[in-house]
């Protein structure tokens, strides 16, 4: 263990994945500057450019030199081009709110997780193309270098210093520093913002779609495994701050360097799992530390002050009288309508019960959603996180043998209580900064809990005799979804809604009205935290195990995008998400809903309100 | 008598320092708002008026001096906290919630009066919290206050400037509060709408709340108020009874 020679073989190790997530941190750096955008899709385009370079050299018999062109020069910018066409400039043009560029980028992110589910399947792959060829040359003193790492390190240090040398000697980086210190100036100043942003999409799709391709040779490549590993060091980037390049690139080959470095470190004991745990994950730790320790100002943030006003995302915001968060009910039609859908099943045989099973406990999530994000404002990423929280703890009393009717109410319970908890460091925090410390707590909950044997070993999930059959235990998850509405319904109506619509609308005013801010957003968070354990319970129930994967963050964010499009504002929308999540996937293939969700998500910007919204007001009463 | 002897001010500045970008935009100001009397605090554009009046809401936390309520020190407290001990204001800005109609925007001034102590008193003011009839009288009450009752169950969002700004004042007024902050409240009203709201304020006086009136018409400054604080540069250039601060040659000047 002292040999410091081993040292320098595992610092050479680190490199490969050091320099890709360098990349990547560079990648999003520039995007954000050149667009405002923190390209959380990333991901997404990473994956599906790694699926079509195998589809092309794999399956089509391309050389791998033509392909990767194809793909990282043409494909790959020509989507990002795209992006800034179809969904950001739209946004950017009427200055959207936050909240709602950051359901874009989730919308695009599970609209291309989805396409390639559908389109590939969902089966891991072993045979994926490397650019460079991976061999070994021996330095002198009987160290072993790879090349592809050294060509990777080569070439994310060409690309930084060119685009320092773009940005300081040629016209179009002087307009792009523009842009980037202050895109209203700029445009006044004859500047085309929209141009600058599409070349900032470009090139940040085209650093995806390399870093997609650098990393899925190194892990099985399956949809989701590859995007959650790229979506991990965004924490390269929230480390830069989003503005530094030097900092992106040394933050990312320090963190690939000590990841390889803690491998020779094996200690036993105890608390050997949960280093080696660490080991793995290192990239998760660093995105919730980086994400945690206060940003102080960032342009384009409103983390500080009070008054900054802005960052609040309002989704789905109309101008009263329709039917939103503290007025009255006028769509008790939609309500009968979804009530009918949810009973319907009952009359079923056994097998239709079977197949919708999972619909009210991923109604009772989403409800979580509809209150946290549509009630309170706040853009949570971190919602299935707690429900997977809520599946576990039942299983863990269920294993107990704990009474089912009790390890509910304790699991719910314990689950506010935690929401509590977590939120206090969270909640205060805004707008873009509040998704990705919600995003990176259900990283580290799903890296460090779900997935861990420790945790999660040797758990049975046996349903209690009188909830044995699918009928009863269907009718029993209707109760408690009644309950959860129940609860949504009277916190909107009451002095608790009337304070977070107030909070929503105008922060400062409501400070000034007496409404006690913190303590109305942490109230609001536990209470979701609480109805999404419920939801968990439910699942763990339903199946009769716990299934970390159903709690994986990238499934959050597809639950986030599925009922803010179905409509983030009422009880209806999280029961319509749900039925659409299930009823898609079972009706097509799997990653059909995604793609749907998706895609109304990424065009959510033009349907404020969500589905539930639109199709209430047309119906008139 | 002069307003540096902040003793007998209900709501009172004492020094009060407030940098923006390590420039003071409110440079140790002393200011009192007394009970039953309108205060006018005026000065040009950039004087740091509305800077001083989120120092005394709580919405900023100055760099320097203390804020008093009472002689109470509050200068730690926060925004909320100092609404519901009776510290009510308006925005240069109007703020209403669009989302909430006329009578909810309302109510949501009236309802936040829960005092919280810890132990029995807190138990005391929760069992004696304001009651829904109470809440309900007192949001009727300031809605006719200010002409709203036909409006009161139409969406915030949908009503033009000037009515926003007597809905925020309704609201303020809802909170039954001891001082009341007041910015620039006859922008975007018509000379109607003004006489209205110079009559609720004296009302708001004679009934023994503070008023501190921040306005650029002088007209309704020298209607109302019967001390004023003159602001140029962050600091308090004039002050005194109403006639001689604005006959004040130095003053004039700034206009």
């Amino acid at each position: 263990m002292a040999d410091p020679g081993l040292a320098i073989d595992f610092a050479l190790a680190g490199v490969a994945v050091g320099s890709a997530a360098a990349l990547s941190g560079v990648g999003l750096v520039v995007c954000y500057r050149l667009t405002g955008v923190l390209n959380l899709a990333q991901g997404g385009i990473a994956v599906f450019i790694a699926y079509l370079l195998r589809e092309l050299v794999v399956v089509r018999g391309w050389p791998v030199g033509w392909g990767a062109v194809l793909c990282l020069l043409v494909v790959a910018p020509g989507l990002g081009v795209l992006l800034q066409l179809a969904v950001f400039g739209p946004l950017q043009r009427r200055q959207a709110a936050i909240g709602e560029v950051v359901v874009a980028c989730v919308g695009v992110l599970v609209l291309l997780i989805g396409a390639v589910a559908a389109i590939w399947g969902t089966t891991p792959l072993t045979d994926v193309p490397s650019l460079v060829p991976a061999r070994t040359v021996t330095l002198p003193g009987g160290h072993l270098l790879r090349v592809d790492a050294v060509a990777q390190l080569g070439t994310v240090l060409v690309i930084a210093v060119a685009l320092w040398a773009i940005g300081r000697w040629t016209g179009f980086g002087v307009r792009a520093r523009a842009v980037s210190a202050d895109p209203t100036l700029a445009e006044l100043a004859g500047v085309n913002a929209g141009r600058v942003a599409a070349a900032g999409w470009a090139f940040g799709s085209f650093t995806a779609g390399l870093v997609g391709v650098l990393l899925a040779p190194l892990v099985l490549l399956d949809p989701y495994g590859l995007p959650l590993l790229v979506m991990e060091t965004l924490a390269v980037a929230v480390a830069a701050r989003l503005q530094s390049l030097p900092i992106a690139v040394a933050v990312g080959l320090a963190l690939g360097i000590g990841q390889s470095e803690l491998t020779w470190l094996h200690p036993g004991g105890t608390l050997g799992p949960l280093l080696d745990a660490v080991q793995s994950n290192l990239f998760a730790v660093a995105l919730l530390v980086a994400a945690l320790v206060p940003w102080g100002f960032v342009e384009g943030f409103t983390e500080q002050g009070l008054l900054g006003g802005g960052g609040v995302p309002q989704l789905g915001r109309r101008r009263g009288g329709d039917a939103g968060w503290g007025s009255s009910w006028g769509w008790g039609w939609a309500t009968a309508v979804c009530a009918l859908a949810l009973l319907t099943p009952l009359a079923l045989r056994a097998g239709g019960v079977r197949a919708v099973l999972t619909v009210p406990a991923l109604a009772l999530i989403l409800l979580s959603v509809v209150l946290v994000t549509g009630g309170g404002g706040l853009v949570s990423l971190g919602q299935g996180a707690f429900a997977g929280l809520g599946a576990l703890a039942a299983a863990l009393l269920a294993s107990g043998r704990v009474p089912v009717g009790a390890a509910l109410v304790v699991t719910v319970l314990g689950l506010a209580t935690a929401g509590l908890l977590i939120g206090r460091p969270v909640v205060h925090r805004r707008g873009l900064v509040l998704a990705l410390v919600t995003f990176a707590l259900a990283v580290g909950l799903s890296r460090f809990v779900f997935e861990q044997p420790y945790a999660t070993a040797g758990l049975t999930v046996l349903r209690p005799v009188f909830l044995r059959g699918d009928h009863a235990f269907y009718a029993a998850e209707l109760a408690v979804l009644a309950v959860g509405a129940l609860l949504v319904a009277a916190v909107r109506r009451g002095r608790l809604g009337r304070a977070l619509v107030a909070m929503r609308d105008h922060e400062a005013g409501a400070w000034a009205a007496g409404v006690a801010v913190p303590r109305v957003k942490l109230l609001v968070f536990g209470l979701g935290a609480g109805l999404a354990g419920a939801g968990g319970v439910l699942l763990a129930l339903g199946g009769e195990a716990f299934d970390a994967s159903v709690f994986d963050p990238v499934q959050g964010l597809l639950w986030f995008a599925a009922v803010v499009v179905a409509g983030v504002d009422s009880a209806v929308g999280a029961v319509l998400a749900a039925f659409a999540l299930v009823g898609l996937d079972a009706a097509t293939v799997p990653g059909m809903s995604a793609v749907v969700v998706g895609a109304l998500a990424a065009g959510a910007g033009r349907l404020p309100g969500g589905l539930a919204g639109r199709v209430r007001r047309a119906v008139p009463g | 008598m002069s307003g540096e002897r902040t003793g007998a001010g209900l709501l009172a500045g004492r020094g009060v320092l407030r940098r923006l970008g390590g420039v003071p935009v409110v440079d140790r100001v002393d200011l009192a708002v007394r009970p039953g009397r309108v205060t006018a605090l005026v000065g040009p554009n950039g004087a740091g008026k509305s800077v001083l009046l989120d120092c005394l809401s709580g919405l900023a936390r100055p760099d320097g001096g203390r804020i008093l309520l009472d002689d109470r020190d509050i200068t730690r407290a926060p925004c909320h906290r100092r609404a519901r001990l009776g510290v009510a204001r308006t925005f240069q800005q109007v703020a209403v919630f669009p989302e909430l109609t006329v009578a909810e925007n309302v109510q949501v001034g009236a309802e936040q009066q829960r005092p919280s102590r810890p132990g029995g008193a807190a138990l005391r003011a929760r069992l004696t919290a304001p009651p829904a009839v109470a809440v309900r009288q007192r949001v009727a009450g300031a809605l006719r206050l200010l002409g709203l009752t036909p409006l009161a169950d139409r969406p915030a969002g949908d009503l033009p400037l000037g009515v926003l700004r007597l809905v925020e004042l309704a609201r303020a007024l809802a909170g039954a509060p001891r001082v009341l902050l007041v910015d620039e409240v006859s922008v975007g009203l018509d000379a109607g709408q003004v006489a209205w709201v110079a009559r609720v304020l004296a009302l708001v006086a004679r009934e023994g709340a503070g008023v501190l009136l921040v306005e650029h018409d002088l007209g309704l400054v020298s209607r109302l108020a019967e001390t004023a604080y003159v602001l140029d540069g962050g600091r308090v250039v004039a002050t005194g009874p109403i006639e001689r601060v604005l006959a004040d040659q130095r003053v004039r000047r700034l206009w």
